[in-house]
């Protein structure tokens, strides 16, 4: 025990949470505990709090968070934040000792203020920042293949972390809106406390005022201007069961890709779209070689940001995610070769075999009613020729 | 305070206050629409007449007997005489192979599947393998994997290899109902022209595909309803005119060991009953005429006017009915991770596309499976063996159960314990079964 301790001190608190954080952003069995960490970030719950105007449970998690941060400046930071450790880590194997973050404006205090008001108006525009969703999207790509979007995804931690060998410190102290948030929180408790400590430096005060006046001015004119420049069309890919619509999820998904690692059939892949780069990493469904479960809800479960809206097991049937479509012409029944295995595999009873023109010609009947586009019938059809089409998000 | 001080602090304190008006956000099912029950259609008005007791003759006293002469029933029989018990086995119609040869499902599935070095490799081996083996010896099938057969040359073979084991064969009889003495089975009545008879024995086996004697019994089991086809064969393939001016592409099914003969297979109708009397009936007049109608319109488009409808399946396509309650049920997940059984009886193939715990393995990928003694012996009844597409898995597995080489496996193994419970004076659910794995290898059975 008293080992234990030793070596606890030695690596210090922030370092064992790292090691923690690591292993939930690593993609295992973890169910609804992977990538906990971007519970803990209160700049993403606020974000998803003020643009879904609702909760859910675990957003309790980072406002507790929160609450701390009022009485201990900047607790997450010193005492859980892994990347603020690594950060640290790279800071002191750079040469440029003499580097000093002094001079560079506080930027990631004005970058939680513009994305908190215009997260409210419609956009949360520098929620992608969040270090909480940079730590766990670098771990997203060892869950699946390797794609332009998963690599990007992965580039964001070390493009960060390479940073700090030049500019040592300048992350954690004036670039991360997570710190920045924490810090404005403070300055909310000494507005509270009317009691302030006399000013030194009036001068300067008055001119941090100034700035947060335009960054959250600036918020607000972007929230409310941004999203119409930035309407997605309809989309030609499936996201998860419980995505909000298009036009939000884009915006509103963190990138982090904890749905992605934590989909037990492993069919959740990162998007790649030439057309839209907003849509860029956010979750796509790829049927190749698994479907979604009938009982599942663990991508619901883990997204931090309130992108994929919570949803009960049972409510499944309620969430259509596609609609299967048969290409009879490759359809093994019309060859009279022994098939039924589309209707055998869907749970919701949506597909059945039925008379074509009554003679004993069967093919396989879509009821769009009852489909939701689970995918199985489309993994299971032995010539491949059902395919899931993507129906409008709820 | 300044009023940009006030306005910042305005906006932050209201997003704090967004907070408290807002709601949860979780997405619960609406309640569930009642479903209403579907009363079963009556059969009969429910009258009834009582048959008076009479004493019926006994044709034999034999070691074992074998209800239902499918690829389940003749390996059965065949193994348990080979292993030295007189058998005795008894078939409805007047041909062995049931519904691979009389009901014209010609495709041996599934011979092969993939062992725990990712190479394809054939399972099927003992009694089904060696009717495979003679089917092509006689040049009589199609390809190596999962081979399609000539029925004819099927009912050769197979009444030959009956009549080389011994095997005393009752064609024409039915299974009427069991004799039981308490749990333990003694006999089975049997029904024929001759009327009704007796045949005594010290082991059953029921091959009859549709759990008759188990039923009778009074086992426990599932019933499944399932689609149920008609196969038919057209002849003169080989004299279709493709140049003739006109000529579109008809579907005109697979080929068989036959050149100029092709099987046409039928899904048929969903979620039917096997084992209805009046249904079949009705199903089988259905079909005929479908498949007479279908014939005619492929006769009359330009190129096809020799092609003739050869025959329609004397056996009715009926592909589930029931499922025995075992001590073992064979589950999904069994076949897809090698399982081993202590009381390995054989081991059978993959011919389709499953789905396991979400993802797809593809027929290519699915591992060979082992079947275990245990889900041949059924919970009640004593010196009752099931083989056939009626023995105890769980109803994911079906596609893979229901076929003929499964039938094949599940077959030589009752019926090499029968002949080994036989020998050994015990009761089928006590023999040792590693005398048995060492029959069955004896026997040229493949245990994995």
């Amino acid at each position: 025990m008293a080992r234990l301790k030793k070596i606890a001190q030695r690596i210090g608190l922030r370092g064992l949470s790292t090691i923690v954080a690591t292993l939930l952003a690593i993609p295992f069995a973890w169910g609804g505990l992977i990538g906990f960490y971007a519970w803990l970030s209160p700049f993403i719950m606020l974000n998803s709090v003020f643009l879904l105007k609702s909760v859910v449970w675990m957003n309790g998690v980072a406002f507790f968070v929160l609450i701390i941060t009022f009485f201990r400046k900047r607790w997450f930071c010193r005492y859980l934040c892994p990347v603020g450790w690594s950060c640290d880590l790279v800071s002191s194997c750079s040469h440029r000792k003499n580097f000093s973050v002094q001079k560079i404006p506080p930027l990631g205090k004005w970058m939680a203020l513009s994305s908190l008001v215009a997260a409210f108006a419609g956009i949360p525009l520098f929620i992608l920042l969040d270090p909480m969703s940079v730590f766990n999207g670098f771990f997203a790509v060892f869950s699946g293949e390797m794609t332009i979007a998963a690599i990007i995804s992965l580039l964001g931690l070390p493009i960060l972390l390479a940073a700090h060998l030049f500019f040592p410190g300048i992350w954690c102290a004036k670039l991360c809106p997570l710190g920045g948030l924490q810090d404005e929180v403070v300055q909310l408790k000494k507005l509270i406390n009317r009691n302030r400590i006399i000013e030194s430096e009036p001068r300067q005060k008055a001119d941090s005022g100034r700035r947060l006046f335009f960054a959250s001015g600036l918020g607000l004119v972007a929230g409310l201007l941004l999203p119409r420049f930035l309407q997605s069309e309809k989309r030609n890919y499936i996201c998860p069961p419980g995505s909000v619509p298009a036009s939000i999820f884009d915006k509103l998904c963190l990138r982090c890709g904890n749905c992605i690692k934590a989909c037990p059939t492993g069919i959740l892949k990162h998007h790649t779209d030439s057309e839209d780069i907003t849509a860029w990493m956010i979750p796509e469904i790829c049927f190749d070689e698994g479907y979604c479960l009938e009982n599942c809800n663990l991508c619901s479960r883990v997204c931090p940001s309130g992108a994929i809206t919570l949803f009960s097991p049972d409510a499944k049937r309620q969430l259509p995610i596609g609609l299967a479509e048969v290409e009879i012409r490759d359809c093994l029944l019309i060859q009279q070769t022994e098939c039924d295995r589309c209707k055998t595999a869907c749970s919701y009873e949506a597909i059945t075999i039925e008379a074509e023109g009554g003679t004993f010609q069967m093919i396989p009947i879509v009821d769009p009613e009852k489909c939701v586009g689970c995918g199985a019938c489309a993994v299971i059809c032995p010539p491949e020729t059902i395919s899931i089409i993507p129906s409008g998000a709820i | 305070m300044k009023r940009r001080d006030f306005f910042t602090n305005v906006l932050l304190t209201g997003g704090a206050i967004g907070l408290g008006v807002s709601c949860g956000r979780k997405i619960e099912p609406s309640p569930a629409k009642t479903e209403v029950a579907l009363s079963n259609l009556p059969s009969g008005d429910g009258k009834t007449i009582t048959e008076p007791a009479k004493q019926i003759p006994i044709l034999a006293e034999t070691d074992v007997l074998v209800i239902g002469g499918g690829p389940a029933g003749t390996a059965a029989a065949i193994a348990a005489s080979r292993a030295g018990a007189e058998t005795y086995l008894v078939e409805r119609y007047n041909h062995l192979g049931g519904l691979w040869t009389g009901g014209l499902v010609l495709p041996l599935l599934a011979t092969h599947a993939i062992d725990k070095q990712k190479k394809a490799k054939q399972v099927i081996f003992g009694i089904g393998g060696e009717m495979s083996k003679r089917l092509k010896d006689l040049n009589m099938s199609i390809s190596e994997v999962n081979p399609v057969i000539d029925p004819e040359a099927g009912k050769y073979v197979l009444d030959e290899m009956i009549r080389e084991a011994g095997v005393k064969m009752l064609y024409h009889t039915w299974g009427a109902n069991v004799i039981m003495d308490g749990n333990t089975i003694k006999g089975v009545f049997v029904e024929s022209k001759s009327g009704r008879m007796a045949v005594l024995a010290k082991v059953v086996i029921d091959c009859t595909g549709d759990g008759d004697i188990f039923h009778w019994a009074g086992e426990t089991y599932d019933e499944m309803k399932y689609h149920i086809g008609l196969v038919h064969r057209l002849g003169n393939i080989d004299r279709i005119d493709t140049e003739k001016p006109g000529y579109t592409k008809m579907e005109i099914g697979q080929p068989t060991p036959i050149p100029s003969v092709n099987w046409v297979n039928m899904h048929g109708q969903n979620d039917q009953d096997g084992v209805d009397m009046l249904n079949l009936s009705r199903l089988q007049m259905e079909y005929r005429r479908e498949i007479w109608e279908s014939v005619q319109k492929i006769r009359q488009t330009p190129g096809y006017e020799q092609v003739f409808l050869l025959d329609t399946a004397p056996q009715l396509g009926v592909r589930m009915s029931r499922i025995v309650d075992a001590e073992y049920k064979l589950t999904l997940e069994d076949t897809m991770t090698y399982k081993a059984f202590d009381d390995v009886i054989g081991v059978s193939g993959a011919w389709t596309t499953m789905l396991y715990k979400g993802k797809k393995v593809r027929k290519t990928e699915r591992p060979y499976w082992q079947i275990p003694y245990r889900s041949l012996l059924p919970k009640k009844t004593d010196n009752l063996l099931v083989a056939g597409r009626c023995f105890c898995f769980e109803q994911e597995l079906v596609e893979d159960t229901r076929i003929i080489g499964t039938c094949l496996i599940t077959g030589h193994g009752a019926g090499a314990a029968a002949g080994l419970a036989v020998k050994e004076r015990e009761m089928v659910r006590n023999i040792d079964t590693g005398k048995l794995k060492k029959l069955l290898t004896e026997q040229g059975a493949w245990l994995g």
